[in-house]
Formats: structure tokens, C-alpha cells, sequence
């Protein structure tokens, strides 16, 4: 006693200490005020920053209608191998969030997740009532093993300023895939020395909107095989090959596309005017409207091959999915929770906050997410793009990961010549359809 | 009596030394069993699973040398990372050469010079990660600081990491940049090369040169043996830079453009952790270690001609 009392630094560290113990003992204290029958959920989700504060409010709104369930979100988890070393050692969270669904077909294959089918038809949910590609997402071979909340598509924005300086009409986009090649041939523009200083389009990083608007296909859907080098898959391939071509090939487009600055953030190409045309997502006009709030675009579905007409309103699907381990201790509250965010009143809340889609048809309809500040009327063309019968997504495959990187390998196979369409593609079906084989 | 007192003592002695090697084996067993159980058990894991399919989510079977046979009928993806990796090696040579002339450059008796042994040893003491980001900037072929350089100067530029010839080139690039480490090793050799062999070849009239060739490669030859097989290890294990710098951070697919960045441990690393073929990884990595411990060894072979130890006649 007598060292504390002379020694200043030590009465500080005893100090803190003791407020350290304190502050203990007040957490415990609060976790058992929670007395009995109060659940706690333990959740991984992906979202970060401020995304993961929407998410928040969507959690505590539940539990102030949900007075015995506490849900705590880990954020951030956007590494889902992170989960999945937890899966393998048997200590995963309540339910989770797959970041990149791709990793739905081998959790469910290896029975790491549950199958909701029951839970869904026991819980009075309808089918018809969800956008239906979100819940392709969310099936392994024909069972659900996954919930959406919310989703991304795809739709094509054009800069009306561009437009107008190649002499095109600002407010008529290209009305088939093929106008939009001369198109994007008449809006690349290039320097004295021959550099382009913008390109026409964007180029893409997958092939997956032009294989949806060729009306191509990834797998058989009776026998399951791989159909990489399906005919369409083949065309859509060729016809962007053809374009980069035009456009300077691929080393040219590569060097001015590596100069581009991070998406939905001030310097994104479509907003300083790099590219006259893109194939984006959902969030871009929200994002427009606060970086360039003055820019002039447009927004619509990308138009189909002139050869495939019923193709029109094509468009991608891609999210997050949410999951329930095997080993899940709760699986009863954790669906119970993935039922409520089917809601109207938990879709338009997150949808609202993160200008992203509702995976519910009734609430792509919301007054709510399409009125108020004008980029909402943009917005709202993806809304409605959402439930065309043209969405795709990629279907959920054990082998669906090697199935990607095989297909952006042969693309740049493709792009710089190395391989045929056909023959690039062909090799990604036997290498992938071996490794499917194998499961 | 005197000899029945010796026995007793040398009794006590031995329980004291076993008891001793017990207390020893007591105070290093958090490291005993953090090996045992955190690398031994891993490595002996990895070689029985390299046997067997394996997809992390469940358990493994048997499938005898399938992974290998696999391993080495793959030209697209295996040997192609192979040779990447192998590409790789093209950088200790530049590095050994750049270290070792910006340390000799450094061992002068000049004003300041502490200040430019910190300004050249800092980039290696920059987290790889930290140097990856940047770099991502200086390679930039619009913005970046190598190209505005090599357009001043009226060279020709190059969209680097996007470009695939020229992606591995500029791993390289990046990597010279940060030769701080191996220059701080040569440093503290060439202040241990004795005055006196300097002094006797100045009577003999050596040149700088001469001292350079005949006194200070071979008195620091075993400094260059310790950084050329940690630079091997090193190359074989090239992974961090490309998997930050390629993909996500980059344009387009890991690895990418058209693979050239797919190096070895990079695709390893896919196998393993996102396409769940643990068993092909495993096999992957101790073919990796083969061809390591391989390279090792020759270097150690060569090294007796040509690495000279204090004190050694020949």
C-alpha cells in the first residue's frame, strides 16, 4: 500500500484497473439482465464500413420487435474461407452470410448447411413471391440451402454528354447488341498520338451479361452437365472478342483500362468520363448523384443480339446469401430471422439504405424506393429489370469457384488469341466437367 | 570411505543433471508442443493427404499418386505457374548485384553516410502488403511514377501489370526496390574484411578493382552463399505481391492477365482455399519443397568451389 500511494504511474495503472473490472462487471451484469428465455444469436455477414451500420439498424429493429432474440453481427467477413475453416472445425456461428455465393454449391454438397425446404414451406413463405433468380442462388439442385436479402443486376448506363459529342442521340440507346458496338466504336475517342483517351465501353471483367443476353447456358438443366462451349456461350464470347478487336485489341484496352480508378468512389471511369458506356450495377446512380450529382446518363436493360429479340431485358443476378450451419445452435431463431427480412418492412428499410434491389417482386414496386431525390428514378429501372424473365444468376455447383476463374482465364485466353471462342471454351468444360465428375 | 563419498556424489550429480534436462524440456515445452502440434503435425498431415481427395468439407480418401500424375499432365495451370515462379529467378542475379554495389557504395568513408544507409535499408522494412499498394500506384501506366519517368526520359512505357509480358518484369521492378535487406547483410560483411588484406594488396599495387575481385568477394562469400539461398527459398515462395497486386487490387482475375501472374504458391493457394482440392494443393506444395530442397542443395554443391571460410587453405 505504502509503494501505491508513492508511486504516481502505479496508482494510475491500479486505477484503470480497478475502472477495467468495473466496466467487467457491468457487462456481465447486463448479459444476464436479459434473464431467461433470451436467445442470442451469433451472425458473420460481409458488410463493412457503412454498409455494416445499415445492416445494424435492420438487427436492432428486429430485436425491438423480437424482445427475446439479441443478434450479434460480427461485420467484415467478407473472406468466406473465414467461415468456412470455422464450418471444418465445428465451431461456426449461429447462421452467416456467404459473401460470394459461389461458395453455396460445396457447403451444401459436403452437408455443411442446412436445407431449408421444410422451414420455407412450413413458414408460409411463397415462391412466386421472390424475384426468381434470387432464389436460384440460392438452390443445390432443386433445394434451397440459402436466403437472399437483397440483390445486384445489371443494366447498361450511357453518358449523355458523350453521346452527344460523337453525334449520337443523348436519350436513344442502342436498341440491339450490335448497334451498341458501333456505338461504342463511335465513342471511343483518341489522342494525336493514337492513345484512347475514352473507350466506347467498358470492358468487361465477365462474360456472364453477354452469355444472358445470347440466351447461353453454364449447365444443362436436365442432365447437369457443363455446357461452357454452349453455341450461344461460343457467340457471346466471339462477339466481344470481335468488338475489343475493333476497338484496338486487347493490350491497348487493357493499358487504358488499368489506369482506372476503384468503383463507387469519385474517380470510377463512367464518372470522370473515361468510358461513354457501361454494363453496372444497381448502386451506381446513388453514387453518381453524390459524386458527379451534375453528370448526364441514362439507364436501361442492354439490349439482345439482333438474332435473339426474346432475349430483351436481359440482366445478371448476384448477392449475398445467407446461410445456417449444420451445427447452428440455434437454427430455429436464425430462420425465424431470415423470414423477417422477407418482409416488407425489413426489404424497403435495407433496400433503402443501400440502394440496393429487393429480392421480394412485391416490394421491387415500393413507392418508397422510387420516389424522393431523382436518382431514384434511375434506380428504379433496375428495380423493374429485377423480375424480368430474362435475370440469370450462375447456378450453384460444387465446383462453381473453378467454374468462374476458368471462365475469366478463357476469356483472356480468348482476347489475346491464344485460343479460339470454341476452343477456349471447350477446354473449360472438360476441366471443370472432370472436376465435377470427381465430387 | 573417500571412494564410497565420490560415488554418492557423482549420484546426486547425474539426478541433478536429469532433473535439470527436465526443468530445461519444461521451460521450452510451449515451443515443443507448438511445433509439435503446429508444424510437425501439419507437414506429416499434408504429406498423407497429397495422397488423397481431399475437399476440406469432408473427410479424405485414399487415391494413392492420382494428385501427381494430375499434377504433371497439367501444362495450362501447373507448369505454367511453374515457369512463372521460375521467371522469378531472373531477379537474384539483378538483386545480388544491386545490393552488393549499393552496400560497397555505402562502406565509404564519407560524410552523412548514416543517413543513406537508413534512406536505402527503409523500403525493406516496409510490410510487403504496405509496398504492394504503392507500387500498385507507381505501376499505374497513366499515373504512376515509373512510367511519367520513362516517358521524360523518352522510353518507351508499358502498361505493366496489365500487360502480360510485362507483369513479371515489374514484380521485379517493385522487388529491387526494396534490396535494403540483403544490402544491410553485405554491409555489415564488408566492415568484417580484414584492413590488413587491403593493405597488402596496395603494396602490391592492386587496382580498386583488383581489391574488389581478389579481397572482398571472396572475404564476403559466405554472405553471398546465406543471401542467394534465402533468395531461392524466397523465389520458390513468391506469393504475397501478386495475389495483393493481381485481381482485386489490380484489373481482372487473380493471377491475371492470361495467367502471367499465376505464380506457383499463388495457385497453390487456389486450390487449396477456393477450389477445396486440398489433396492436389498438398501435393502441390511438397512438390514445391522437392524442388526446393533440390535447388538448395545444388547451390550447396557449387558453393564449396566458390565460398571461402576464415581460416581455410586450399
Amino acid at each position: 500500500m505504502e509503494l501505491i500511494r508513492h508511486n504516481r504511474r502505479l496508482r494510475w495503472g491500479v486505477g484503470l484497473l480497478l475502472c477495467g473490472l468495473l466496466l467487467g462487471a457491468h457487462g456481465c451484469r447486463r448479459a444476464e439482465a436479459d434473464g431467461p428465455g433470451v436467445v442470442h444469436l451469433s451472425l458473420w455477414t460481409g458488410w463493412s464500413g457503412q454498409e455494416e451500420k445499415n445492416f445494424e439498424r435492420v438487427l436492432r429493429r428486429y430485436e425491438q420487435l423480437h424482445p427475446n432474440i439479441r443478434i450479434r453481427n460480427l461485420g467484415a467477413v467478407s473472406d468466406d474461407t473465414k467461415t468456412i475453416r470455422a464450418l471444418v472445425a465445428g465451431v461456426p456461428p449461429d447462421f452467416f452470410q456467404i459473401w460470394d455465393p459461389s461458395y453455396l454449391g460445396p457447403l451444401a454438397r459436403n452437408h455443411a448447411i442446412r436445407p431449408m425446404d421444410a422451414l420455407f414451406r412450413a413458414s408460409g413463405l411463397r415462391e412466386s413471391d421472390f424475384v426468381p433468380a434470387s432464389l436460384r442462388l440460392c438452390k443445390y439442385q432443386g433445394h434451397l440451402y440459402g436466403m437472399p436479402f437483397l440483390i445486384d443486376d445489371t443494366a447498361l448506363l450511357w453518358d449523355k454528354g458523350a453521346f452527344k459529342e460523337a453525334g449520337l442521340d443523348p436519350d436513344r440507346p442502342p436498341r440491339t447488341l450490335e448497334e451498341l458496338a458501333d456505338y461504342a466504336l463511335k465513342l471511343t475517342k483518341r489522342d494525336a498520338n493514337g492513345q484512347i483517351v475514352r473507350l466506347g465501353l467498358r470492358p468487361l471483367t465477365d462474360p456472364y451479361m453477354l452469355i444472358a443476353l445470347f440466351g447461353g447456358k453454364l449447365v444443362d438443366p436436365v442432365t447437369g452437365r457443363i455446357t461452357a462451349d454452349d453455341p450461344a456461350n461460343v457467340a457471346a464470347l466471339t462477339w466481344y472478342k470481335n468488338l475489343v478487336d475493333r476497338l484496338g485489341g486487347i493490350e491497348q484496352v487493357n493499358a487504358f483500362a488499368s489506369g482506372f480508378g476503384r468503383d463507387q468512389t469519385a474517380s470510377s471511369p463512367f464518372f470522370v468520363g473515361k468510358v461513354a458506356m457501361m454494363f453496372n450495377g444497381e448502386w451506381n446512380p446513388y453514387w453518381i448523384s453524390r459524386y458527379v450529382p451534375g453528370m448526364k446518363y441514362g439507364v436501361a436493360p442492354v439490349p439482345p443480339p439482333a438474332s435473339r429479340p426474346d432475349r430483351a431485358r436481359s440482366t445478371w443476378l448476384g448477392g449475398n446469401v445467407f446461410c445456417i450451419p449444420v451445427e447452428s445452435k440455434h437454427p430455429k431463431e436464425a430462420w425465424d430471422f431470415l423470414v423477417w427480412v422477407q418482409s416488407r418492412e425489413a426489404q424497403v428499410m435495407f433496400a433503402h439504405d443501400m440502394n440496393n434491389v429487393p429480392n421480394t417482386r412485391e416490394v421491387l414496386k415500393a413507392r418508397e424506393l422510387r420516389t424522393g431525390p431523382p436518382f431514384r428514378y434511375k434506380y428504379a429501372i433496375f428495380l423493374d429489370l429485377a423480375d424480368s424473365p430474362n435475370a440469370e444468376a450462375f447456378p450453384a455447383l460444387p465446383v462453381t469457384n473453378l467454374y468462374m476463374s476458368q471462365m475469366a482465364n478463357a476469356m483472356d485466353r480468348i482476347l489475346y488469341r491464344d485460343k479460339t471462342p470454341a476452343q477456349a471454351l471447350a477446354d473449360v468444360r472438360q476441366r471443370v466437367q472432370k472436376e465435377l465428375d470427381e465430387q | 570411505m573417500i571412494a564410497f563419498t565420490r560415488r554418492q556424489n557423482s549420484l546426486t550429480e547425474s539426478r541433478r543433471a536429469r532433473q535439470a534436462i527436465w526443468l530445461g524440456l519444461a521451460f521450452i515445452s510451449p515451443w515443443i508442443v507448438g511445433f509439435l502440434i503446429f508444424t510437425l503435425y501439419p507437414i506429416v498431415a499434408s504429406l498423407y493427404y497429397s495422397f488423397c481427395e481431399y475437399r476440406v468439407l469432408s473427410p479424405p480418401h485414399w487415391v494413392g499418386v492420382r494428385n501427381y500424375v494430375e499434377l504433371f499432365s497439367d501444362r495450362e495451370y501447373f507448369l505454367q505457374s511453374l515457369l512463372n515462379t521460375a521467371f522469378m529467378f531472373l531477379e537474384l542475379p539483378l538483386a545480388l548485384i544491386l545490393s552488393l554495389a549499393i552496400a560497397l557504395l555505402l562502406n565509404m568513408n564519407l560524410r552523412g553516410m548514416a543517413f543513406f544507409r537508413t534512406l536505402y535499408y527503409i523500403p525493406s522494412v516496409v510490410p510487403t502488403v504496405a509496398t504492394s499498394i504503392l507500387w500498385l500506384w507507381l505501376l499505374n501506366p497513366d499515373y504512376g511514377l515509373i512510367n511519367k519517368t520513362l516517358a521524360w526520359l523518352h522510353l518507351p512505357v508499358s502498361a505493366w501489370l496489365n500487360d502480360r509480358t510485362w507483369a513479371k518484369p515489374g514484380f521485379i521492378v517493385m522487388d529491387l526496390w526494396a534490396v535494403g535487406g540483403g544490402m544491410i547483410i553485405y554491409l555489415a560483411a564488408l566492415q568484417g574484411v580484414p584492413q590488413h588484406l587491403y593493405e597488402a594488396a596496395d603494396l602490391d599495387g592492386a587496382t580498386w578493382w583488383d581489391k574488389v575481385r581478389h579481397v572482398t568477394l571472396p572475404a564476403i562469400s559466405p554472405v553471398i552463399f546465406f543471401n542467394l539461398i534465402l533468395g531461392v527459398i524466397g523465389t520458390f515462395q513468391y506469393f504475397t505481391q501478386a495475389f495483393i497486386m493481381t485481381g482485386a487490387g489490380g484489373s481482372g482475375s487473380v493471377g491475371g492477365p492470361a495467367n502471367s501472374t499465376l505464380f506457383y504458391a499463388l495457385y497453390l493457394y487456389q486450390n487449396a482455399f477456393q477450389y477445396f482440392r486440398m489433396g492436389y494443393a498438398c501435393a502441390m506444395a511438397w512438390v514445391l519443397f522437392i524442388l526446393t530442397l533440390l535447388a538448395s542443395f545444388i547451390v550447396f554443391k557449387t558453393s564449396a568451389r566458390w565460398v571461402y571460410y576464415e581460416g581455410e587453405t586450399r
